[in-house]
């Protein structure tokens, strides 16, 4: 190694003491430190807060930390097991109407409303109203707390006690009388409540009020049979029905019980065919028109006059005034019928016009309806209000004789004729004080208000008709501050009990004890063992009266204006409702909107649209854009989009009452009323008259209605009403014809298939495919066209069974609708007969084909078939290319066209995509109401209805437990035949012989036919023929001949 | 006896004008080494644009849902599979040029091959859009691959017109790219070779694949081009024929047709031969290649234009014969009330379908027609436009109305999203076709040097006096001419 040294100074070189001492000193300099470790944030501590700091704001700023809501239960409550239902007896009370009901409870909420079969009222048969109810506790236009206006706005009340005291302050030293506003109650409990709180009001009243009032039909029996009450109805024991403008099926008194007896009368036995006839004068097209056998139109003025000429047809001592010659002719044939079928007929009327009324009452004694079909036994107390007291409150109210007016159910405000008046009437009095769940238009009106419970978190009682109870418990502790009205009251007239120990103490001691209540509880409904019939004497000194009031009665000469209610929302006491505002209305398909109605004359005369002309008519159908007229009636005008619909009585224009729901401040109804109602329809109970002792639902047109330039688009499912004589779709025929060869339908489906054998092998002849074996459990469905009535209870059903979306107006209009079950409507006649015009309602949902064109063209199969028949759709594999809805015939598959349910976007995403009722239907508190055992499915998914697969796992799965077969129509139901009031819907496992549905199918071989069966797409549902008590088929009129001679 | 005539006397030439193989290169290769002119930024702008436009109608539509669109419960495919039908069918045209023209030795295809080639496998590009966007969840579309996979025993559905639609277009969108692509190999050698600028070098150097013009490459070149032809022929056949099984094996009265196959064949070649006409009327102008893209070509095509139109046209009469005597009261209602009456809703569709494809070609039975550009554009426009409202009648006529009246459909128009996407495939047809025509050689450099030896003016003076000589005054010279 090289000893070389290498040196860079000299001083380096030589090593020398200088040179040392400045290499050791080189850099050196002494350290900073003054300050820094006593300083508040020495630099460590710096640097640690700065670093906290930085990545806690950029922790909080950058990104939105999912909340995720999911509470196990510490102690699992006893009784619950979670995932599994539980079912509580209850009872549906809306005004009062009054539906005995079963709820389903799963995880603490209540999700699905089913019939109570043990009522013999409705015997399970629900309406679309209380199918949807269920949502109505979810709504979120709810109040959550009391309010106190103050002058400007209104206030929270932060307890009931501070609430109390208010009220008691409000209440002391009143110069008027204490005026409790409710509508009918039926409830005893609850009238022994407001007897008791009456009592401590000197002068004080009760007053009853309906907006879809009875008062005529009460009145009237006051008169002839001396008793203000309403009689039960027996439309199955009728051989003849005549409804002179009733809606019986679908909003008159008692649709459910109705519609079941009536289809009780049109079951056939195909042994030996025979239902019951039915006609029906009507000025607008109901959904009972719709039903009849026979349907004659006139002006809304002239009832008076059909009732008339029919009593003077049966032999009654009066003179009809004139009347047209067809009409007249109808009215003859209806009285021969009746009169041939004395004690085995019916006739109703839905006039509210007392002599009316009283001739309808005189009619059914000449056909010995009293007693036979019309039962004075159990008098029924859905309607109690008339209407001259409320008119008398509102003269009292604005003379300033009410010192505190106490307002439940009622919304006179919105419903009354003369809601102005109201309104400043209310205005004079001191204390106004609301019960309710929102602040509606008489709420919002009121001083103090207090928000009431949902009858699902509510104890409580109901006699729909006397002698018959149905109770009502909570299935759900309340979800906001609400507390009951009988709560209320007890408090206010000074009582220490609760209205639930007063209840209980009162079923109690009523039915002998706990155990009886116990068990009454559980059954929802108390009923006397067997029912007794007995008519009234009928006393007819007020006929002839009645008879010169109707025959001076105005008539109109130019147009009248009908005022009638929709099947999904009535007067609108449940209009915030999405699924009942989606609910299309049986006869217009029309959802989201009133509108006027008008006849196609009509059109022709004022449009030139010519609906019997193809050309026209498909370019009319094809455009949403709807016409809009204004009328003016009596200084007050109206302007509507117009829908043509046939059956329409030419000077009549329709209009549906239940609309256009708005707060006094526009801004505030999404808040106050509800978010969906916003912009929804118009009111037209501005419209209903006062005759002097009733209300009317007409009045008379003042000149001709004006066309303004503007159009409005009106949002329909279903635009084309023709079914085009196509028979493979929709098979009807008379009782004549069926009588005289009932297997024509069979002979057809033969020869149609004869080159396949016949309809035994056509299953296996029809394809090219080896067949393969289909043991076990195959699932069928039987739809009775002549039991299905088109009420549209199946199709809220279906919406709350399985989550089905409420997608709103806008994507209605451009066919988005998502009903996995509709139902078809078709119209046929002539056009400009409005007496020739024959409806025919066909629930249509996947049919379930064995051979489903829509599965094989799926490119993932998402859709495929399962052993049991089932046509299954797998979500998550569906990537929603749309070719198996374009495959299906019978267009039942529904597709996500945007994020209707939430399940996959920040709402944010969704705004401004999906309407406003969407969003509201995805918020947290309206999803409670989903079904938990059903996936909601996401954008760009195909759906479509699953015949419930998840209740048929329930049940083979509860089957599997206790190690048995399945138990027919009581294992497994789908949703549509639960909530069916009639019955038209049969279910269960066809391969089983003993089912119900294999029976079906066998003892009606006559009517049974499959929709576009020459496909060969063999589909598991399968319909009965409609049989109608005529003359004549309008759908196939001409068709027929033509196949003739092809 | 004098030599037998190398060129046809009643075949007009294939190129124009005296040229020489240098001549031919710098004609096409031109273009390509020149600064691109103002014309072509502003086409490739537009188009761009409109691209730009097509991404944002799609981005609308995966984020918010085919809601974006005015599908509904009834018409579940509108504008989406019309126009993936539409760009599917103007594929064909290349192909047809590509593989049958060549496999039957017809020279004149050399001129046009190239950019009715490329159109192909632009328009499958555009095509392939539609399938794909028109899912619900796109984010899903790879379902459709029948990969093993952990989902269990999920397989794709073999018995799914769609997932054949998914290997018949991918296969012909691979035969064609190849196809197209080994054909440009010793062009763009040839490019390469001239070029002076470092990136041309490195970037034609690469895409040539190291091409040296050697005979063993010729061989290999000629050899591929036969087999790939061979593959292409029945893909011409089998394309369409797989995309009409979409309708045809369905139940919707008016897709339910066994006659589909062949009349979408022929239709799809019609409005391919339409595009294609589009397209080179406008190239040989901008791009001086008329002595290339001779009227000569342009009188075939329209000839080929007027047959499969004519057939297009006895395809429609047969369906509506077989409507009628069928005696298929759906079929017939689809027919005769949704398309033939004019009055119904869509009913003017059908009029414009047969007015553009069958009525108005059949100008091109004259000559002088033929040969006229601006009726050859005009008419090539049109039958395109024809074609898109056959492919709308088919699909949105048959299925706004079918069996239940009560699901008949409201009006069907489309949102500005839905002609978006549209738009935007016009976007990206023309982006790579403008690219295209900057940096390829729009015309098959190396085939036409190859034709030219028996076509063209050239030939003509110098193998004219050859001509007239005997065979063996001819092989003489040869002997001597070294």
């Amino acid at each position: 190694m090289s000893e070389k040294k290498h040196w860079q100074t000299f001083g380096e070189h030589s090593n020398s003491e200088a040179f040392k001492q400045s290499s050791e000193n080189e850099f050196h300099e002494d350290l900073q430190t003054e300050g820094l470790f006593d300083a508040k944030t020495p630099r460590r501590d710096f640097l640690k807060y700065l670093g906290f700091s930085t990545a806690a704001a950029a922790l909080a700023a950058s990104c939105e930390i999912p909340v995720k809501k999911v509470i196990p239960y510490v102690n699992k409550p006893e009784n619950t097991i979670p995932g599994v239902a539980d079912y509580y007896a209850t009872t549906y009370v809306s005004g009062g109407d009054v539906v005995s009901v079963v709820a389903k409870v799963r995880d603490g909420r209540p999700i699905k409303l089913e019939g109570n079969e043990l009522s013999s009222i409705t015997k399970g048969g629900t309406s679309a109203r209380v199918q949807a109810s269920v949502l109505d506790l979810y709504d979120t236009a709810r109040l959550r707390h009391p309010k106190q206006f103050d002058g400007n706005n209104f206030q929270e009340v932060t307890s009931f006690d501070a609430f109390d005291k208010l009220v008691a302050g409000a209440m002391a030293g009143l110069t008027g009388a204490v005026v409790l506003l409710t509508n009918t109650i039926t409830s005893p409990t609850t009238k022994q409540v407001i007897t008791e709180f009456l009592a401590k009001y000197p002068g004080s009243k009760h007053v009853q009020y309906d907006a879809d009032s009875y008062s005529g039909l009460l009145l009237a029996n006051e008169a002839t049979y001396g008793k203000k009450s309403i009689p039960s109805y027996h439309f199955d024991q009728a051989k003849v029905i005549v409804s002179l403008g009733a809606d019986f099926l679908g909003t008159w008194l008692s649709p459910i019980e109705f519609a079941r007896q009536y289809a009780t009368g049109r079951k056939i036995d195909e042994k030996n065919p025979d239902i019951s006839k039915h006609y029906q004068f009507e000025s607008l097209l109901s959904v009972t028109g719709g039903n009849a056998d026979k349907r004659y139109t006139h002006r809304p003025t002239e009832t008076g006059a059909v009732a008339l000429a029919l009593l003077a047809e049966l032999g009654g001592s009066v003179t009809a005034p004139a009347l047209d010659p067809k009409l007249k002719a109808g009215i003859q044939k209806a009285a021969k019928d009746l009169l041939a079928n004395k004690g085995k007929a019916l006739v109703v009327s839905g006039s509210n016009n007392t002599n009316v009324q009283i001739i309808v009452n005189a009619i059914n004694e000449a056909i010995g309806a009293n007693g036979t079909t019309i039962n004075w036994a159990i008098p029924i107390q859905w309607r109690q209000g008339i209407d001259s007291d409320f008119n008398s409150l509102v003269a009292d109210l604005d003379g300033g004789k009410v010192g505190a007016l106490l307002v439940y159910g009622a919304n006179p405000a919105y419903d009354y004729y003369d809601a102005e008046k109201f309104k400043s009437a209310l205005k004079k009095t001191k204390t106004t004080i609301s019960f309710n769940d929102r602040l509606d238009e008489t709420t919002e009106l009121c001083k103090y208000v207090i928000p009431a419970p949902h009858f699902l978190e509510s104890w409580g009682d109901a006699e729909p008709k006397t002698g018959y109870f149905s109770l009502l418990q909570p299935t759900i502790a309340p979800l906001f501050k609400t507390r009951a009205f009988e709560d209320s009251l007890l408090k206010w007239s000074g009582s220490n009990t609760t209205y639930e120990d007063l209840f209980k103490k009162y079923w109690s001691d009523k039915l002998g004890g706990v155990n009886g209540y116990e068990k009454a509880l559980q059954d929802g409904v108390v009923e006397p063992a067997s029912s007794s019939m007995s008519g009234a004497s009928f006393n007819s000194a007020k006929v002839a009266e009645a008879s010169s009031a109707i025959v001076s009665m105005k008539k109109g000469s130019s147009f009248e204006l009908a005022l009638y209610q929709k099947v999904p929302i009535g007067i609108g006491a449940q209009a915030n409702n999405p699924w009942l505002l989606e609910l299309p209305d049986p006869i217009t398909k029309a959802t989201w909107d009133n509108y006027f109605i008008v006849s196609p004359k009509f059109a022709k005369d004022t449009w030139k649209i010519d609906l019997a002309d193809r050309r026209q008519a498909d370019k009319f159908e094809v455009h949403p854009d709807r016409d809009v007229i204004k009328i003016k009636v009596g200084g007050k005008e109206l302007s509507l989009p117009v829908l043509i619909i046939p059956g329409t009585n030419d000077n009549t224009i329709g209009v549906a009452v239940g609309y256009g729901r708005q707060s006094t401040k526009a801004e505030n109804t999404p808040d106050f009323i509800g978010k969906a109602v916003v912009g929804v329809g118009k009111n037209a109970f501005p419209f209903v008259t006062f005759n002097g002792s009733t209300i009317e639902w007409s009045a008379l047109i003042d000149g001709t209605p004006e066309k303004l330039s503007e159009t409005y688009k009106v949002a329909q499912t279903q635009t084309h009403s023709n079914y085009e004589g196509r028979t493979e779709v929709v098979q009807e025929l008379t009782l004549e014809d069926f009588k005289k060869e009932p297997d024509a339908i069979l002979k057809d489906r033969n020869e149609e298939l004869k080159n396949y054998g016949g309809v035994k092998s056509y299953k296996e002849q029809g394809t090219l495919y080896s067949q393969y074996e289909q043991p076990g459990i195959h699932w069928g469905m039987s739809v009775d066209m002549n039991s299905c009535v088109g009420c549209g209870a199946c199709v809220v059903a279906c919406h709350a069974e399985n989550n089905v979306s409420v997608v709103g107006k806008a994507e209605v209009l451009r066919y988005h609708d998502m009903h996995w079950l509709r139902i078809d409507r078709y119209f046929s006649g002539d056009l400009a007969d409005a007496d020739s015009i024959q409806t025919v309602f066909q629930p249509m949902l996947c049919q379930h084909c064995d051979n489903a064109p829509c599965e094989n063209v799926c490119p993932v199969s998402a859709t495929n078939h399962s052993s049991e028949g089932l046509n299954q759709m797998a979500y998550n594999r569906c990537i929603g290319t749309r070719y198996c809805a374009n495959n299906c015939p019978f267009k039942v598959r529904r597709f996500n066209w945007a994020d209707y349910t939430g399940a996959d976007s920040f709402p944010d995403n969704q705004r401004g995509v999906v309407s406003d009722v969407t969003m509201m239907m995805n918020d947290d508190l309206s999803r409670m109401v989903l079904n938990p055992d059903v996936t909601v499915r996401s954008r760009g998914v195909m759906e479509k209805c699953s015949f419930c697969v998840q209740r048929l796992q329930e049940g083979k799965l509860k089957a599997k437990k206790e190690d048995r077969p399945l138990k027919d129509m009581e294992d497994v139901r789908t949703a549509c035949q639960q909530a069916c009031p009639t019955n038209a819907i049969v279910f269960g496992d066809a391969n089983n012989k003993q089912s119900l549905i294999t029976k079906t199918r066998q003892t009606n071989e006559g009517r049974l036919f499959y929709a576009l069966e020459e496909l060969h797409v063999l589909p598991n549902v399968n319909y009965l023929a409609k049989v109608r008590n005529t003359d004549e088929i309008e759908g196939t009129k001409g068709y027929k001949k033509e196949e003739a001679h092809a | 006896m004098a030599l037998l005539k190398y060129e046809s006397q009643v075949r007009p030439p294939l190129v124009d004008g005296t040229k020489d193989y240098h001549q031919v290169t710098e004609d096409i290769v031109r273009p390509i080494e020149m600064k691109a002119g103002r014309l072509w930024w502003i086409g490739f702008l537009i188009a761009v644009g409109l691209l730009c436009f097509g991404i944002y109608s799609i981005y609308r539509d995966v984020t918010y849902g085919i809601g974006q669109w005015n599908l509904n419960k009834t018409i579940g495919w509108g504008w989406d599979i019309t126009n993936f039908v539409w760009w599917v069918g103007i594929g064909h045209a290349g192909t047809l040029i590509s593989a049958i023209l060549l496999l039957f030795r017809q020279g004149w295809r050399t001129g046009v091959n190239r950019a009715a080639e490329a159109m192909t496998i632009f328009a499958v590009m555009c095509a392939g859009q539609f399938p794909i966007w028109h899912m619900g969840r796109v984010w899903m579309a790879f379902f459709v691959m029948p990969y093993p996979n952990t989902r269990g025993p999920l397989w794709s559905n073999f018995n799914s017109p769609l997932l054949w639609d998914v290997f018949a277009i991918s296969t012909y969108f691979t035969v064609s790219l190849l196809f197209w692509y080994s054909g440009l190999l010793p062009d763009l050698a040839t490019v390469r070779d001239r070029a002076k600028l470092k990136w041309r070098k490195l970037f034609y150097g690469v895409a040539s694949f190291g091409w040296s013009g050697s005979t063993k490459h010729w061989q290999r070149h000629e050899a591929l081009s036969l087999v790939l032809a061979g593959l292409s022929t029945p893909l011409v056949l089998s394309v369409h024929t797989i995309v009409s099984f979409d309708f045809a094996t369905s139940v919707v009265p008016g897709w339910h047709t066994t006659i589909f196959p062949p009349y979408f064949v022929a239709g799809a070649v019609f409005s391919g031969f339409a595009m294609v006409q589009s397209l080179l009327i406008i190239t040989r102008k901008v791009l001086h290649l008329e002595e290339y893209i001779t009227l000569e070509h342009i009188d075939v095509m329209n000839k080929i234009i007027v047959l499969t139109g004519s057939i297009v046209g006895v395809a429609y009469l047969t369906e509506l014969f077989i409507a009628w005597y069928g005696q298929n009261k759906f079929e017939g209602w689809a027919f005769m009330q949704n398309r033939v009456n004019l009055f119904s809703p869509l009913g003017w569709s059908y009029y414009i379908m047969m007015g553009c494809n069958v009525i108005s070609p059949q100008i091109f039975w004259f000559r002088k027609m033929r040969r006229n550009l601006t009726v050859t554009f005009f008419m090539s426009v049109i039958v395109n436009i024809g074609m898109w409202f056959e492919r709308f009648v088919i699909i949105v006529t048959s299925i706004y109305r079918d069996y239940l009246p009560s699901s008949w459909s409201t009006y069907y128009t489309p949102t500005i999203w839905e002609i978006g996407f549209y738009l935007g495939t016009f976007g990206l047809f023309f982006t790579c076709y403008f690219l295209f025509s900057k940096f390829f050689p729009v015309i098959a450099l190396a085939e036409i040097k190859h034709i030219l030896k028996k076509s063209g003016e050239n030939y003509k003076e110098t193998m004219g006096e050859a001509e007239h000589e005997t065979v063996e005054e001819f092989a003489h010279e040869m002997e001597h001419a070294h």
